[in-house]
């Protein structure tokens, strides 16, 4: 559907200036990790005793229903939400907000309405690199690469939820950040346009290798995307599975429907619920 | 479907449905006919002496008045005199509103300080103050202009308040999460975000300044507009009052569509 475009993987003068930056390989630690929220007055745990490490350039999903805390888990890695106990390191580093190499997606496109397409990914690359010149080459690739070519111009109004999903996730992609967090990207999305950007997701993440952490509800786009799933009870959200994906990449998500592995895997994962 | 086609309407790939402008001739035609039908029932019940024609005038009389008045230039002057107080008004006024409200917006202490205050003022029938205003500014237009100001700035700041509450939380985290420093967060997202309340408040300050202005005069006296309807009325010529008020509703349409062409022209996202 889509060119295959070539995204240089050498980072850019500007990038190299990144600040408060930890180092891509020491990956994700999180060790003795509980955090309560505050819910009327009373304090409920929403995640307990994690420890979990997730080495560099995996791709890791978090599984589990919701309230399981999840996207706590996911606030507290991208620095939003300040953990009261355990450690947590991104990059050997301590979670922060605002750091270079870490970028977040919402669930919903937050994309800014009185900006178009490619305003949009600027608005958010213009935080790494400095050079106008630069964003609108990468920019220009970016909307070839999630095949919205022509439709820079165009403003969030005018295009559907799944062309939406695509600028929110070239404007992710576009800052090529070690650290990718992702909440619940293609919750909205009808079956077909979910494949669509889940196989979108796949090619942009072989370009750049980045360490991921997907927080779904959806299992089968677990296993399709991960290298690895983690599986998370419910109040107070403690891990209770953690199961290696063993499908070769890369990866094509609508051939993975009829591979047998990919079902089995998908199965396995019911069953730990 | 193409972008281009999508985003410029007189690109060849557009086609506005016809039914479109057939629909809107018929909206037009009828809300002709329903004011036709309203002056004919004045009409008629000022000629049949339904109601005393002294109270309610008669629009075949109060209609060529008005051209007449247009004409003769006795609306030209006391136009001239009111719009001056007005957009005066509305430019200070419009002014200190949003000024008070980006001071509020930026420093929340500041707004938690001053919105029982500004609730009070808010609260007090500011029209019952222009007898104060007389007194304190005189005759003149400066009182005119502070009652169309004490107006305005109050429907103005609560609109603007309100539209930079209104940001979306998930472009705020956005923000964070890219570490995009605070006066940068507040120019590039709250601003944009209180852009359609600013409008809608402007709106309505506009005809809030005319109020304002309106009746400044009818109490002042002088030579505006209101002073002209306050004249008729006074005389018992109600079908000068009812000329002069179509003029009234004419200029203060004229600028409520001066501010929706403003509106389009900043806020194309929103319309697209």
């Amino acid at each position: 559907m889509h060119d295959r475009v070539s995204v240089d993987v050498e980072p850019h003068p500007a990038d190299a200036k990144s600040s408060q930056a930890g180092s891509a390989e020491a990956g994700i630690r999180i060790a003795g990790l509980s955090h309560n929220y505050w819910q009327q007055g009373k304090p409920i745990l929403a995640v307990k005793d994690i420890d979990l490490d997730i080495p560099a350039h995996t791709f890791v999903s978090i599984v589990g229903a919701s309230g399981c805390g999840k996207t706590t888990l996911l606030d507290i890695l991208s620095g939003l939400v300040t953990p009261q106990s355990g450690l947590v390191t991104v990059g050997g580093e301590s979670p922060q907000a605002g750091r270079k190499d870490c970028a977040r997606m919402f669930a919903r496109d937050a994309l800014l309405p009185w900006r178009t397409a490619a305003k949009n990914i600027d608005f958010a690359l213009a935080t790494r690199l400095a050079d106008r010149a630069q964003r609108a080459e990468r920019i220009g690739e970016l909307l070839k690469a999630v095949g919205l070519d022509g439709f820079q111009n165009a403003y969030p109004r005018q295009l559907s939820q799944g062309m939406r999903q695509r600028v929110a996730l070239a404007r992710s992609f576009a800052l090529r950040s070690e650290f990718v967090f992702l909440d619940e990207p293609f919750g909205a999305l009808d079956a077909l346009t979910k494949v669509a950007l889940q196989d979108l997701l796949l090619k942009l993440w072989e370009e750049i290798r980045s360490t991921v952490v997907l927080v779904t509800h959806d299992l089968a786009e677990a296993v399709a995307l991960s290298d690895r799933v983690i599986v998370m009870s419910s109040r107070p959200g403690t891990i209770v599975a953690d199961i290696d994906i063993d499908l070769r990449r890369p990866r094509d998500v609508k051939a993975l429907q009829s591979v047998a592995r990919f079902h089995e895997l998908v199965a396995e994962l019911w069953g730990r619920l | 479907m193409t972008e281009k086609a999508l985003r410029n309407p007189t690109s060849p790939g557009f086609q506005a449905p016809k039914s479109a402008w057939s629909g809107r001739l018929a909206l037009l035609a009828g809300q002709i006919g329903l004011l036709a039908a309203i002056m004919g029932i004045w009409e008629w019940a000022a000629v049949a002496e339904i109601v005393p024609r002294a109270f309610i005038g008669q629009p075949s009389v109060f209609i060529p008045a008005f051209f007449s008045g247009l004409l003769n230039g006795t609306y030209f002057s006391a136009t001239l005199i009111t719009m001056q107080a007005v957009l005066t008004a509305f430019c200070i006024g419009s002014f200190l509103a949003l000024f008070t409200a980006l001071v509020m917006t930026a420093a929340p202490p500041v707004e938690r300080l001053l919105s029982p205050f500004i609730d009070a003022l808010n609260a007090l029938p500011r029209v019952a103050l222009i007898p104060l205003f007389i007194i304190w500014f005189g005759l003149g237009i400066t009182q005119k202009v502070v009652s169309g100001v004490s107006i305005m700035y109050f429907v103005l700041l609560s609109a603007t308040l309100a539209g930079a509450k209104s940001v979306d939380p998930d472009h705020l985290l956005l923000a964070r999460s890219l570490g995009i420093p605070r006066w940068q967060v507040f120019l590039q997202i709250v601003v944009p975000s209180a852009i359609p309340s600013i409008f809608a408040g402007m709106k309505l300050g506009m005809i809030y300044t005319v109020l304002g202005v309106i009746t400044a005069e009818l109490i002042a006296g002088g030579r505006g507009l209101g002073t002209l309807v306050s004249y008729y009325s006074n005389t018992f010529d109600t079908n000068g009052v009812f000329a002069v008020l179509i003029l009234l509703i004419i200029l203060t349409s004229c600028l409520a569509g001066l501010m929706n062409a403003v509106e389009k022209r900043i806020g194309r996202w929103r319309l697209a």
